[in-house]
C-alpha cells in the first residue's frame, strides 16, 4: 500500500512541477504567478511525503520494494536504515528533487518581495522546468518505489559496509544542498538575460543564494574527505577521484562567482562575467550528477548504472545549459557597459582571482575528462592520477594565495602601488621568515616546497589579520573568516603532505612498534558481535618517551550479510597530529599485519573547511550593515 | 541588429564540444566495452618477471591453464581496493593469477606486493606500457580471462569484487575449465 502511495506522491509532484514551469509565464496576470508559487509549495509537500514513505519502507523492512531490498537488511541498525534511504541512486535522486524543491520554497519565502514581478515569475518558471526534468528522470528511469513479488522469501542485500557510518547521514544531504542550491543563481542569470538588465539590486538579491549553497558545498566536501579518511583505511583525505573532482569543480567556479558578484554589487561592472559564471557553476553541478550517475567514469562513488539514465541526463544537460549559453550569446551585448577602474584596483584583483579559479577548475575538469576525450579521439589510453593534479594545482593555488593576501588591502577604482607596498612589506617579510623557521621550530626537517607552502599560508593569515585590525568595520568578518579558513587548510595540507609517516609491520600480541617517536603496543584483542557484524577489536597502547599518550582501537569487521571483511581504522587525535592504525590480515603464525600512520596537522584541513562554512553563515548575521557606496 | 560577437559564442561552443565527448563516452561505457580481442589469441609479448628479472614470461605460459591476467600498478588506488579480493582468490587452487605490472616503478612494485601480500603466480613487468597497449589496456585495474589455449575470453575493466566474481567471472572460469585443450 505505502509504495503505491509513494508513486502517487511523485506523480502529483511532477504535475505540480509542470504547472509551476508554465503558469508564471503569463506574468501580466498576478493570478498565474501565484499559481506558480502555490504549485511550488504543493510540490514540496508531495516530495516530502514521498521521502517520508520511502523511509517508512526502510524502517518496516518492506522488501517487496526493490530499492529497499538492494540497500537494506532486517539487521541493519535503525539510523542507517534512515540513511540508506539516500544510500543508492534512486533514493538519493529523490533527495535531490526534494532539496531542489526546498531551495525553491526558501527563495519564494525570502526573495519574493525584493524582486520585480518580471524577474520573480521567470525564475519560478525556470525552477519549475528544472524540477520537472529531475522528477521526470526520477519517475521514468529511477523509481525508488518499484516493486516486485517473488515467490521465494525475501532478504535484503544490505547497505555496503563502507556506507554504514554516521557520515552517510550528513555528507550526501550537505553536498546536495550545495550542488542544487546553485540552481537559484542560475535562475537569476536566466531571468536577467531575458529581462535584459542587471543592476545592483539584482546582484544584492542574488548574493545570499550563492553564498549559502557555496557554504553547504564546502561543508559537504569536507565531510566527504573526513569520511573517506575514517573509512577507507589508508589515511588519505583526498584522492582526486573523479567524483571528488566533480564536487570540487562547481565549488571553484562558485567561489569565482561569489567574488565577481561582489564587484557587480558594489561597482556595477563585470555583469556578463557574473552571469557566465552563474551558468557555468550550475552547469558543472549538472555535469557532476551526470558523471556520477551515468557510470561513464569508474570511481568508488559510482552508482549502478543503466544507459538510459546517462542519455536522459546528458540530453537534459545539453538542453538546459546549452539553452542558457545560447541565450547568453544572443543577449549579453546588452549588458556591456564601459567601466572605469585602474589596472591596480580591487576590481582587477577580483577579476584575476576569478580567472585563476576558473583556470584551476578547467585544469581539474581536463584531468577528469581526459580519459574520455582521448578515447573519443582514438588516441593513447591513459588514466590521470594524483601526480597530474598535484603538479597542475600547486602553482595555481600559490598565485591565488598571493592575491588573497593583497586584494582586501587594495581600494576600489585605483590604488597606489607604493602605498600598498609600504603597508604590506612588514607582513610579507614576517610571513617569509616564519615560513622558513616554523618547520624548524616544530622540530621538522626543512624542505624548500614546505617552506614555500607555509610562507604563502602564513602570508594570507598575517595580511588578513592586519586587515582585520586596521579596518574598523565588522562588514568583513565573513570574508576574513573564510580567507583564514583557506589559509588554515593550506597550512594543514602543506605540513601533512611533507611530514606524514607510515609503516607496515607484522606484530604478535604484546609486541610493539614505533613511528615518529611514538611506541604502539599491541595490548589485547577482543571479539564482539553486533547486530549485523562480528568484529575483532585490537587495542593498542601509545607511549611517547615512555609516557602513556593514549589508547587506540582498530577494528576488523565481518558483515554477516556480505561475508565481507572491512577494516575500520583506529585513530588517536589531538590538534597537532593524528595517529592512525589499520588492522590487516592475520597470518597463519598468529601475527597480524598492521599499518601505522603518523598524520601531522591533518585536522587543520577539515577545520579550515569548517571555517568556510562558518564564514558563509556569518554573512547572514543581521548586525552586519551594508557598506555604503 | 543581431550581430553576435564571436567571443560570446565561445562558451556555447566549448560546452557542446564537452557534451560531444561525453556523448561518445557514454557509448563506450568503460564497464561494458567490448574488446576486439575477445576470442582472439592473446597478443604476443615477452616481458621480464618482477621477482626474477632474468626470467622471461610470454604468452606460451598461458597454455594449459585457465589464467586470470590482472593489470595493476602501485599508483592506482583502485588496485589496492581490489587487492584483498585477489588475495582471497589466490587461495583457490587450480586458478592461476598472473599480474601485469603496468607503467610502474619496479622497486615500488616489489615493495607494494611485500607489504600488501602477493596473490600472483607470476608478475610480468611492463614498464613502458607497450604490452598494455597491445592488450588494449584502458586503465588500471583490468582483468582478462585467458583459456587453456591462450585465447582471451573475457575482459573486465575496473576492480573485481565478490559480486562480479560470483555473477560473471566464476561461471566463465568453470566453463573454460571444462573445455578440453
Amino acid at each position: 500500500m505505502l509504495p503505491e502511495l509513494g508513486n502517487f506522491a511523485i506523480i502529483l509532484a511532477l504535475s505540480f512541477a509542470m504547472l509551476q514551469s508554465f503558469s508564471p509565464l503569463f506574468k501580466q496576470n498576478i493570478r498565474f504567478v501565484q499559481i506558480g508559487t502555490t504549485s511550488a509549495v504543493a510540490q514540496l509537500i508531495f516530495l516530502s511525503l514521498a521521502m517520508f514513505i520511502l523511509i517508512c519502507n526502510f524502517i518496516n523492512n518492506d522488501f517487496t520494494v526493490l530499492y529497499v531490498r538492494e540497500h537494506s537488511h532486517h539487521l541493519l541498525p535503525f539510523f542507517y536504515k534512515i540513511g540508506a534511504a539516500w544510500g543508492g541512486h534512486e533514493g538519493s535522486l529523490l533527495l535531490w528533487c526534494l532539496i531542489l524543491s526546498a531551495w525553491t520554497i526558501a527563495f519564494v519565502f525570502f526573495s519574493r518581495k525584493n524582486l520585480p514581478r518580471n524577474i520573480y515569475s521567470t525564475m519560478i518558471a525556470v525552477l519549475g522546468a528544472l524540477s520537472t526534468g529531475f522528477i521526470a528522470f526520477l519517475f521514468l528511469t529511477s523509481n525508488p518505489f518499484k516493486q516486485d513479488f517473488p515467490d521465494s522469501p525475501m532478504v535484503g542485500n544490505d547497505l555496503t559496509p563502507l556506507l554504514q557510518d554516521p557520515g552517510l547521514i550528513f555528507h550526501p544531504p550537505a553536498l546536495y544542498m550545495g550542488y542544487i542550491g546553485f540552481v537559484i543563481p542560475f535562475a537569476f542569470a536566466i531571468a536577467a538575460l531575458l529581462d535584459g538588465k542587471l543592476d545592483n539590486q539584482w546582484a544584492r538579491a542574488c548574493k545570499p543564494w550563492v553564498i549559502l549553497p557555496w557554504a553547504y558545498l564546502s561543508c559537504g566536501i569536507v565531510l566527504g574527505s573526513w569520511w573517506a579518511y575514517r573509512e577507507l583505511g589508508w589515511g588519505g583525505w583526498w584522492f582526486w577521484d573523479p567524483v571528488e573532482n566533480a564536487s570540487l569543480l562547481p565549488w571553484l567556479s562558485a567561489t569565482a562567482l561569489l567574488h565577481s558578484l561582489i564587484v557587480s554589487e558594489k561597482r556595477n561592472v563585470f555583469k556578463g562575467w557574473t552571469i557566465l559564471l552563474a551558468i557555468i557553476t550550475f552547469g558543472l553541478s549538472l555535469m557532476g550528477t551526470f558523471l556520477v550517475r551515468s557510470g561513464i567514469l569508474i570511481s568508488v562513488h559510482t552508482f549502478a548504472n543503466d544507459p538510459a539514465r546517462g542519455i536522459f541526463l546528458l540530453s537534459f544537460l545539453a538542453f538546459i545549459i546549452g539553452g542558457a549559453f545560447f541565450l547568453y550569446a544572443v543577449k549579453i551585448k546588452d549588458f556591456y557597459q564601459a567601466s572605469q577602474f585602474n589596472l591596480v584596483s580591487r576590481e582587477t584583483a577580483l577579476l584575476i582571482n576569478s580567472v585563476i579559479l576558473l583556470t584551476a577548475m578547467a585544469s581539474i575538469a581536463l584531468g577528469t575528462l581526459y580519459p574520455i576525450i582521448l578515447d573519443s579521439l582514438n588516441l593513447e589510453k591513459i588514466s590521470v592520477g594524483e601526480p597530474y593534479f598535484n603538479i597542475i594545482i600547486t602553482p595555481i593555488i600559490l598565485i591565488l594565495l598571493l592575491i588573497m593576501g593583497v586584494a582586501p588591502h587594495i581600494h576600489w577604482k585605483q590604488q597606489s602601488i607604493l602605498l600598498l607596498w609600504k603597508k604590506l612589506r612588514i607582513s610579507l617579510l614576517l610571513s617569509i621568515v616564519l615560513g622558513v623557521t616554523l618547520p624548524w621550530a616544530l622540530g621538522f626537517k626543512i624542505h624548500l616546497l614546505t617552506c614555500v607552502g607555509l610562507a604563502f599560508g602564513l602570508w594570507v593569515i598575517i595580511s588578513t589579520l592586519q586587515y582585520c585590525f586596521t579596518s574598523k568595520s565588522s562588514n568583513h568578518i565573513p570574508m576574513i573568516t573564510a580567507h583564514l579558513g583557506i589559509a588554515v587548510l593550506v597550512l594543514g595540507i602543506t605540513i601533512n603532505k611533507s611530514y606524514s609517516e607510515e609503516r607496515q609491520v607484522k606484530l604478535f600480541l604484546n609486541e610493539k612498534t614505533s613511528l615518529a617517536g611514538y611506541d604502539f603496543t599491541f595490548k589485547k584483542l577482543d571479539e564482539t558481535i553486533k547486530s549485523n557484524y562480528q568484529s575483532q577489536i585490537a587495542t593498542f597502547l601509545i607511549h611517547k618517551n615512555e609516557k602513556k599518550a593514549g589508547t587506540l582501537k582498530a577494528e576488523q569487521r565481518i558483515y554477516l550479510s556480505h561475508d565481507q571483511l572491512f577494516s575500520k581504522p583506529g585513530i588517536h587525535y589531538n590538534v597537532f597530529r593524528d595517529l592512525y592504525l589499520t588492522l590487516g590480515a592475520q597470518h597463519s603464525d598468529g601475527s597480524w599485519s598492521i599499518r601505522v600512520y603518523y598524520k601531522p596537522f591533518v585536522r587543520w584541513i577539515w577545520f579550515g573547511g569548517f571555517m568556510l562554512l562558518l564564514g558563509g553563515f556569518f554573512t547572514f548575521i543581521p548586525i552586519r550593515k551594508r557598506e555604503l557606496l | 541588429m543581431n550581430i553576435i560577437k564571436i567571443k560570446f559564442v565561445v562558451p556555447l561552443l566549448v560546452f557542446f564540444l564537452v557534451v560531444g565527448f561525453l556523448w561518445h563516452g557514454l557509448k563506450v561505457n568503460p564497464n561494458h566495452i567490448p574488446s576486439p580481442l575477445i576470442n582472439q589469441p592473446a597478443p604476443a609479448f615477452t616481458l621480464p618477471q618482477l621477482f626474477s628479472p632474468n626470467e622471461i614470461t610470454s604468452r606460451d605460459d598461458f597454455i594449459g591453464h585457465v589464467t586470470l591476467l590482472n593489470v595493476w600498478a602501485t599508483w592506482c588506488n583502485t588496485c589496492l581496493e581490489e587487492h584483498d579480493f585477489l588475495l582471497k582468490l589466490s587461495n583457490i587452487e587450480s586458478l592461476r593469477i598472473v599480474g601485469l605490472n603496468y607503467k610502474d616503478d619496479t622497486s615500488l612494485a616489489k615493495q607494494w606486493l611485500q607489504e600488501n601480500g602477493d596473490p600472483y603466480h607470476i608478475v610480468a613487468v611492463d614498464s613502458s606500457g607497450n604490452t598494455g597497449i597491445d592488450w588494449g589496456v584502458y586503465g588500471t585495474p583490468e582483468t582478462f580471462i585467458i583459456d587453456k589455449k591462450g585465447m582471451i575470453r573475457y575482459k573486465h575493466i575496473g576492480p573485481i569484487n565478490a559480486t562480479i566474481w560470483k555473477k560473471t567471472l566464476h561461471p566463465i572460469i568453470i566453463q573454460l575449465r571444462n573445455e578440453t585443450l
